[in-house]
């Protein structure tokens, strides 16, 4: 058994250890295994990753086994582990691990947690499997699989209609966007005749000229694809899922719905990008995208008032700049923004959790406040979470962050829009966090005399893992030092470098995309760098000092003041009526429609009307056949009578 | 013993479920009767299994051909024979029958005696039709399978029992009258053509019409037959009524096995025989296949009863097994979109079977199927609820089920011959999953509603016992689904290729290169 078996078996091994076999009411047990099955997939991809990297020169492709073989089409079950990939597995099973090990203290309270893990373990096989994939089909097993985990989990207290209903929401839109993987795959197969990453790969980057035909497959198969990253990784139009997500238990949002899944959109993207690069109009796409994502998200989340939703509009919202750094050609700096992301929202959800935890299963920040004194571990680590978040110099989420605008201001023709309205977020960003920091921890409390009373500081076993991530989310950054600031302090870009293998340019797309070698001017850099950290102080302060006495003061008069402006944002601009209006309830009468009259009444009536025409015609055929003598003798008669009748005449 | 088994397999495995029906009429106790019952039937798919142990799959032709004269001045004999085509719906039957058979453990009614002679004799009659490889005998069989099917439902059935199961023979009945005219119109063209009377499909594949109208008037005559089989839209509306009011055992059969008939009618019968008329006609049959998935998903969305909705999502399923096996490019069939055909045939009897099962298990307990009446039936009934979902996923079709594999290479096939088809037909992958995702949430989720489901009982021991491998299977058929898609490649790809002048060769030999193959292992 090989290290990337291993990796790939342990978390399986949980799932059905604890959801089939065990199934094990007691709480420790579950934990036990699915902890200790996360950690092993954590230890054999640290060993798979070191041995890859240093003696394969970065890259090995696994062959399993055959997996579908049908006429011209053949998919083993095969898996890649290069730089892109070996990163991938580190985020999803350490910051896994640690989130295995806080769901143990958060779901402290439930009666069958087996279920719960099992799920855990589960969803983590799933996401390895995408991100190990060598072809289509593999990524594509991936990628639906998590979409089953995450509805699974969303679902979990499955006695509240409510999260049913939003778990199904989550598979259902995701199922749009496989719908688009899975034309992509077709178009694939049709033009090129394979679904392996590297033979495409090889393919493309070989080819000096490229057809118009082929040019415009490949434009289809990046705008069909993309549809895919718009549902997984939530982006306009299909993100409505992802705020409902949260229905599921912390621990879940934490780990599918921002540090992993629903980043597999950008991971994506990256996988193929030298598909993308062959197609800069897509590409235009999709920094446009990204970029609207990432402000209309963020607006939104200015003034919703539940915790959890705050973070999951600025998990849209980050996502969103992420797929902007791919679009704009910067796909280092999309999987940079990945790696950091995971960490400080992987932190910022679990400190939520924790608080929530505290709050006994409260999430609605306006009964909470003053958490500072009752929570002090909790409030430190969460407060360096919002610290990189927000992108404050030296923190994670600054350079990250920096880097992805730095590259979209680059971006020919609409770059500088690209770059205003990413600043424009990251002011925003910073002022929805504040708000958020400052209504649950600063101030008086507002919860009520119960609840004050029972709010006690989260054990060791939860703010553990925290602490952790709390160390990530100021130092992970460092990795990835933009050369500007780098070159004065000696520290160099290791991250870029890192994924220069992944990332190559196809010959035939290089005359579109030199800007991406020009050079410009530190002077320029350093400007737009203090530019957007200044609007990040700006939001900051204000959000500071807007909710630093609660729900009062000065947010009250502005909340009065755009009255409508508010209403509008706080009903998430109408988009889940509208969609509930435009697609769901005329779906719904049109099927009604189908059954009730289409087939109950015209083709069954139709039938049945053929069946009753005939009995009816064969009941009165039948009348001269009754075999009543008289009758007969009737007929005989009458027969006879015009028989005369004829003849005398 | 073991030559003669081998020399006699097919004809072991058709009539031994008649045979252990014959015997079960000289015992008098329930209990003696359903031993005996799942005994016969797992000795018919132990006759089965050596039947794909055996099976050459690098051969195109037929194997374990039986070919007898039965009224040789009019060229009628009994031949039956194997290939890629119907190994695996041999199979299935095989496979499903005793699960059904188990099912019916934990019946206490007297009369449960004569359904289980039902299902045996019903049994012979869909492997005889399976196997059946002269258009007369394969004609006995088709209708044979009707009787047994039609006191099914007429005596064990619902409410409307007699309403179902008199609409259900009349319409198939219906069609395949039609069938029987035009088969003899073919026999007489072949008289004409070769100066032989023959019914032997072998020989009437060499037919050459020189009028294509009347090619098309035999091809409708039998596309109409299958067609009301399979259902193609709008010829589907017997199959709620005979699925609400079928027993359990009933709809799994119905659904299982009985459907394919239709599909495998096209497959071995329609496109081979008249492959011009069949080329001439796809667009038109691509079009009902495509209307129907988009149809039946939609309609199956607001049924309020779970047995009618799985019968709408046949509906559905079914549509794509039709594309799957007409999509024509190039004049070749597609052969990924045909293989795929053939995959979903399977995978549907495997996990639509699953499905009627479980709603029988809450219909036991409940004697209620409408959705309204469930909800959180998952607190009490975990099992229970990992099996749905497991069969669930199955027929959404998600990857690492044997769904996909279907779905996908359909898709795939279908997509490269005539892609509106595809992007259509795909449509159906969303509405599927929002009709069953609806399913499973109006019977597994949300808050228990009434008093009467909160002492339900998760699944016994017997259950457990006839559910647990069709969910298996379900996984299975998508982890390897090498396992059965190599039977069927050889003989799929012959058919996509050469279904213009189709020849079914019989090795002349028969036994040889089979017995070659034991020495071989032995």
């Amino acid at each position: 058994m090989n290290w990337l078996e291993m990796t790939l078996c342990f978390p399986l091994l949980g799932a059905i250890l604890n959801g089939l076999i065990l199934r094990s009411e007691s709480k420790t047990l579950a934990q036990i295994v699915s902890v200790t099955a996360c950690f092993l997939a954590f230890f054999s991809a640290l060993f798979l990753s070191y041995d890859v990297l240093t003696h394969h020169e970065g890259l090995k492709v696994y062959h399993l086994a055959s997996w579908i073989e049908a006429g011209s089409l053949s998919v083993p079950f095969s898996f890649l582990i290069d730089p892109l990939s070996s990163l991938m597995l580190l985020i999803i099973t350490g910051i896994g691990s640690l989130i295995h090990i806080y769901a143990g203290g958060y779901m402290s309270h439930e009666k069958t947690t087996y279920r719960f893990f099992a799920y855990l373990n589960l969803f983590v096989f799933m996401m390895l499997l995408l991100v190990t994939g060598e072809n289509f089909l593999i990524m594509f097993i991936g990628w639906e699989g998590v979409g089953l985990c995450s509805y699974l989990l969303i679902s979990y207290w499955f006695e509240e209609d409510k999260n049913a209903k939003a778990g199904m929401k989550a598979f259902l839109v995701n199922r749009i966007g496989d719908i688009g993987f899975l034309f992509a795959v077709f178009l694939t197969f049709k033009q090129f005749g394979t679904l392996s990453f590297l033979d495409l790969k090889n393919i493309l980057l070989n080819s000096h000229t490229l057809t118009q035909e082929m040019q415009n497959s490949i434009a289809l198969i990046c705008l069909l694809m993309l549809v895919a990253a718009c549902g997984k990784s939530a982006q306009l139009p299909l993100y409505v899922w992802l705020p409902d997500a949260m229905a599921g238990p912390t621990p879940v949002s934490a780990l599918i719905h921002a540090a992993t899944m629903v980043t597999a959109g950008v991971y994506m993207m990256t996988r193929l990008s030298f598909f993308y690069f062959l197609a800069p109009q897509i590409m235009t796409v999709v920094a446009v995208l990204g970029c609207l994502t990432a402000f209309f998200a963020a607006t939104i989340a200015l003034v919703q008032n539940d915790i959890k939703k705050v973070l999951a509009y600025s998990t849209v919202s980050q996502l969103g700049y992420m797929v902007m750094g791919c679009g704009v050609g910067g796909f280092g700096a999309g999987v940079f923004h990945l790696l950091t992301h995971a960490c400080f929202k992987a932190l910022l959800f679990l400190g939520a959790g924790s608080v929530i935890f505290a709050m006994h299963h409260k999430q609605d920040m306006m009964e909470m406040g003053g958490l500072k004194k009752y929570l002090p571990k909790t409030h430190a680590v969460f407060l360096l979470g919002v610290l990189a978040i927000i992108g404050v110099p030296g923190f994670s989420g600054f350079f990250s962050k920096d880097e992805i605008l730095w590259k979209a201001f680059n971006y020919p023709v609409i770059g500088p829009y690209l770059w205003a309205f990413g600043t424009l977020t990251a002011g925003c960003t910073a002022f929805y966090m504040l708000r958020l920091y400052t209504l649950t921890f600063c101030g008086e409390n507002r919860s009520d005399h119960h609840t004050k009373k029972h709010i006690e500081e989260t054990p060791v076993i939860m703010w553990g893992p925290l602490a952790v991530l709390a160390f990530l989310s100021v130092f992970i950054g460092f990795v990835g030092v933009p050369a500007v600031i780098g070159d004065l302090v000696g520290i160099p870009n290791f991250f870029e470098h890192y994924l220069e293998p992944v990332i190559k340019m196809p010959h035939a797309a290089e005359e579109n995309w030199h800007f991406l070698r020009d050079h410009h001017s530190h002077a320029l850099e350093w400007t737009l760098m203090g530019t957007s950290t200044s609007f990040v102080l700006l939001g900051a302060l204000l959000g500071f000092n807007f909710y630093k006495r609660g729900p009062k003061g000065i947010s009250l008069i502005l909340k009065k003041k755009f009255s409508r402006t508010h209403k509008f944002l706080t009903n998430k601009y109408y988009v889940d009526e509208f969609y509930e209006n435009i697609f769901v309830t005329p779906l719904q009468e049109m099927s009604q429609f189908l059954w009730k009259i289409f087939d109950l009444i015209f083709i069954n009536g139709f039938i049945n009307g053929v069946g009753r025409g005939l009995m009816i015609s064969s009941a009165l055929s039948s009348w001269k056949n009754s075999g009543g003598l008289q009758t007969y003798a009737v007929f005989f008669v009458l027969g006879c009578l015009v028989f005369l009748g004829f003849f005398l005449k | 013993m073991f030559q003669l088994i081998h020399q006699y397999i097919l004809s072991l495995l058709i009539f031994s479920p008649l045979v252990f029906c014959g015997l079960s009429l000289a015992l008098k106790d329930l209990k003696a009767i359903r031993v005996l019952a799942v005994l016969g039937s797992f000795v018919t798919f132990l006759f089965s299994c050596h039947l794909w142990y055996y099976f050459d799959e690098s051969l195109t032709g037929i194997q374990f051909v039986q070919h007898y004269q039965w009224i040789s001045s009019f060229g009628i004999s009994y031949f039956v024979g194997v290939d890629g085509i119907n190994l695996l719906l041999v199979m299935l039957t095989t496979f499903l029958t005793p699960l059904v058979l188990i099912s019916l453990f934990e019946k206490k009614e007297e009369s449960t005696k004569n359904l289980i002679r039902l299902l045996l004799s019903l049994e012979c009659g869909m492997l005889g039709a399976l196997l059946a490889l002269d258009l007369v005998f394969f004609y006995v069989f088709w209708e044979a399978m009707l009787i047994p099917m039609y006191f099914m439902i007429g005596l064990w059935g619902g409410k409307n029992r007699i309403y179902a199961t008199t609409k259900f023979i009349i319409y198939t009945v219906f069609g395949s009258l039609f069938m029987l005219v035009a088969a003899l119109l073919l026999y007489l063209q072949h008289y004409e053509q070769f100066g032989v009377y023959s019914s032997s499909l072998l020989d009437l594949y060499r037919v050459n019409f020189q009028n294509i109208n009347t090619e098309l008037l035999l091809f409708s005559a039998f596309a109409l037959a299958f067609a009301i089989k399979v259902p193609i839209w709008p010829f589907h509306t017997w199959l709620p009524h005979a699925h609400t009011e079928a027993p359990t055992v009933g709809s799994v059969i119905l659904a299982g096995v009985l459907l394919k008939m239709g599909t495998y009618g096209f497959v071995r019968f329609a496109i081979p025989l008249f492959p011009n008329a069949v080329e001439l006609a796809a667009p038109f049959i691509l079009g009902l296949g495509v209307f129907g998935i988009i149809y039946g998903a939609l309609v199956a969305w607001v049924q309020p009863d779970a047995k009618k909705m799985i019968a709408y999502s046949s509906v559905s399923h079914l549509g794509y097994v039709v594309i799957g096996c007409l999509s024509f490019q190039n004049s070749s069939l597609n052969e990924e979109a045909l293989l795929g055909a053939q995959y979903l045939m399977i995978n549907h009897g495997i996990s639509t079977g699953a499905l009627f099962f479980l709603i029988g298990v809450i219909y036991e307990r409940r004697h209620t199927r409408l959705f309204s009446e469930f909800g959180g039936l998952a607190k009490n009934m975990p099992w229970f609820a990992v099996m749905l979902i497991v069969a669930t996923l199955g027929s959404v079709g998600l990857p690492g089920t044997g769904g996909f594999v279907g779905e996908f290479l359909v898709l795939l096939g279908s997509f490269q011959a005539k892609p509106i088809i595809a992007i259509v037909a795909a449509l159906g992958v969303l509405l599927g999953a929002l009709y069953m995702l609806t399913f499973c949430k109006s019977i597994l989720f949300g808050p228990i509603t009434k008093e009467e489901n909160r002492s339900l009982k998760d699944l016994s021991f017997v259950e457990f016992l006839y559910i647990t491998p069709l969910s298996l299977l379900v996984v299975f058929m998508g982890v390897c689904p090498e396992f059965f898609l190599k039977k069927m490649r050889t003989s799929v790809h012959h058919l996509s290729k050469t279904y213009h002048h189709y020849e079914l060769l019989v090795p002349d030999q028969p036994f040889v290169s089979a017995v070659n193959k034991i020495e071989k292992r032995g």
